[in-house]
């Protein structure tokens, strides 16, 4: 019996559950020959935050992408809130997502770009000020983003992803750039988050970070789940979740 | 609608890059009105068809710049990624396309009658100015303002469709601007003319057919305007469709 046999049904819809808020149904994806991701299974329950955790290139990103509607499965298919995310009504008040620290214009300020997507979401400007406040980079609103550094960014991104107040949370390496401080603020945030009955779906390498963040993982490596449960599962009987992660992915030694 | 439309108008305000194409066009347009009222020899500046081409140059570079702003409304917003976050806001991706290219229309259309007005103004008075007299009427002078506007109104949405179907920043503008300062002046002069006057045909012929220019050689302003309108739709369509379909990466 292997590990994702015994923790799988610990993460799986269940009958009588109410609907995964993120379900991922034998999702492909292939460039050319290449499988990015193969047959992925998973799905994810409210109230809860959720690594997802593989090596580099094992298709997390493309898996976020593909359940955000950035880009099409070859097979499967990946829902949130039962839905394909294009075929949301109003999905900026449903899913938040951070997807690159970069994803801003260098000559644009801050608040300029939470203003233009509030605008575009139908989302009242004054929230503009409340998640600035939030993620308490309200000092550094009306320079343009050239002027910041990484883990000001980070704290942009996530302003924008709370731009509609969402019930999902989507994030690939938030913690990277950050400091001690910031990382522990983001995890202090996102448990806080998940309290609400909300979900946070975030990726990472860092995993001793993730250790501390997340209640379970999806851990994934060349496109296929390998693992998945709560956290305390797989770390039982004295494993930190680096030596599971490293067994799992061939990294051991 | 409304609220993409005054997304996308603020993601324009809210740079320095709008601004700072206005300007560099205002300066190329009175460089080369001037240098042309100035450099080219008097006798040959009394022509009706010479002074509408000097004064036509506020088309020229009109058209020009509306088409790289167009086009960058969507490729800079590929290279720095935030097409990501508005994708996941309007994931229905043929609305942000019809946005943009409403939005290019309106600020490539300003463009136009910027740069019209200017030309106009500085080559009537620089030629003027020379003593020579200027021979055109009060239907040239409408035809190369708001000609001017449309045709670089039209051409910020080709330019939007082009960008959306290249999407990589760096070969869309040097394609554009390679179009319309050489390409198609080589294949209208060398190649479609000997083919007979395909050459009046093609996107930037049509468009300085709108402004009244060259009337023996170029379309009518009418059909020009029909014909450009119709590149346009055809471009900005194509964009839509490319959008639509393709991965984000």
């Amino acid at each position: 019996m292997t590990l994702d046999d015994q923790v799988r049904p610990m993460i799986s819809a269940d009958a009588g559950t109410p609907d995964p808020v993120v379900a991922v149904n034998s999702l492909t994806k292939r460039y050319g020959e290449l499988a990015a991701v193969n047959d992925l299974n998973f799905s994810l329950h409210s109230g809860t935050v959720t690594g997802f955790l593989g090596p580099n290139g094992a298709g997390k990103t493309t898996t976020l992408r593909l359940l955000l509607g950035l880009a099409e499965p070859t097979a499967g298919q990946a829902l949130v809130f039962g839905r394909r995310y294009r075929e949301l009504d109003d999905p900026a008040r449903r899913v938040g997502a951070v997807l690159e620290s970069s994803d801003f214009h260098p000559g644009r300020s801050g608040r300029d770009h939470l203003r233009a997507l509030a605008l575009a979401a139908e989302i009242p400007t004054s929230r503009v000020e409340d998640v600035l406040a939030l993620v308490e980079i309200e000092g550094v609103a009306d320079r343009r983003v050239k002027t910041y550094s990484l883990g000001m960014r980070q704290r942009l991104g996530l302003a924008a992803a709370l731009l509609g107040d969402p019930e999902l949370l989507v994030l690939d390496e938030p913690a990277n750039g950050l400091d001690p401080a910031g990382v522990h603020w983001l995890r202090r945030f996102l448990r806080g988050f998940a309290q609400q009955g909300r979900t946070v779906l975030v990726s990472s390498h860092m995993l001793a970070e993730a250790a501390q963040t997340v209640d379970q993982v999806v851990i994934i490596d060349r496109g296929r789940r390998v693992a998945s449960g709560l956290l305390d599962e797989l770390t039982e009987r004295g494993k930190t979740l680096e030596d599971v992660f490293l067994g799992l992915t061939g990294g051991a030694s | 609608m409304r609220a993409l439309l005054r997304a996308e108008l603020l993601k324009q305000r809210s740079t320095r890059t709008g601004l700072g194409l206005f300007a560099a066009m205002l300066g190329l347009v009175l460089l080369a009105v001037l240098l042309h009222s100035f450099g080219l020899p008097a006798e040959d500046l009394g022509g009706t068809n010479l002074q509408l081409m000097v004064l036509g140059r506020g088309e020229f570079i009109g058209v020009l710049f509306a088409a790289l702003l167009g086009a960058m409304s969507i490729t800079a917003e590929i290279r720095h990624g935030t097409i990501r976050s508005t994708l996941l806001v309007t994931p229905r991706r043929g609305r942000i396309v019809a946005a943009k290219v409403s939005v290019s229309i309106l600020i490539g259309t300003g463009f136009g009658l910027v740069a019209g007005a200017v030309a106009t103004a500085a080559g009537a008075a620089a030629l003027r100015a020379r003593g020579i007299d200027v021979q055109l009427d009060r239907g040239d002078y409408v035809l190369l303002v708001v000609g001017s506007a449309a045709a670089a109104g039209l051409w910020a949405a080709i330019g939007m469709g082009v960008g959306a179907l290249v999407r990589n920043q760096v070969p869309t503008l040097i394609g554009i601007c390679a179009w319309l300062l050489f390409v198609e002046g080589l294949l209208a002069g060398d190649v479609a003319g000997g083919f007979g006057d395909v050459g009046r045909l093609l996107p930037g012929a049509a468009a300085a057919a709108i402004s009244g220019q060259d009337p023996g050689t170029l379309l009518a302003p009418a059909v020009g305007l029909l014909l450009l309108a119709s590149y346009a739709a055809v471009t900005a369509l194509a964009g839509a469709l490319a959008t639509s379909r393709r991965d984000v990466g």
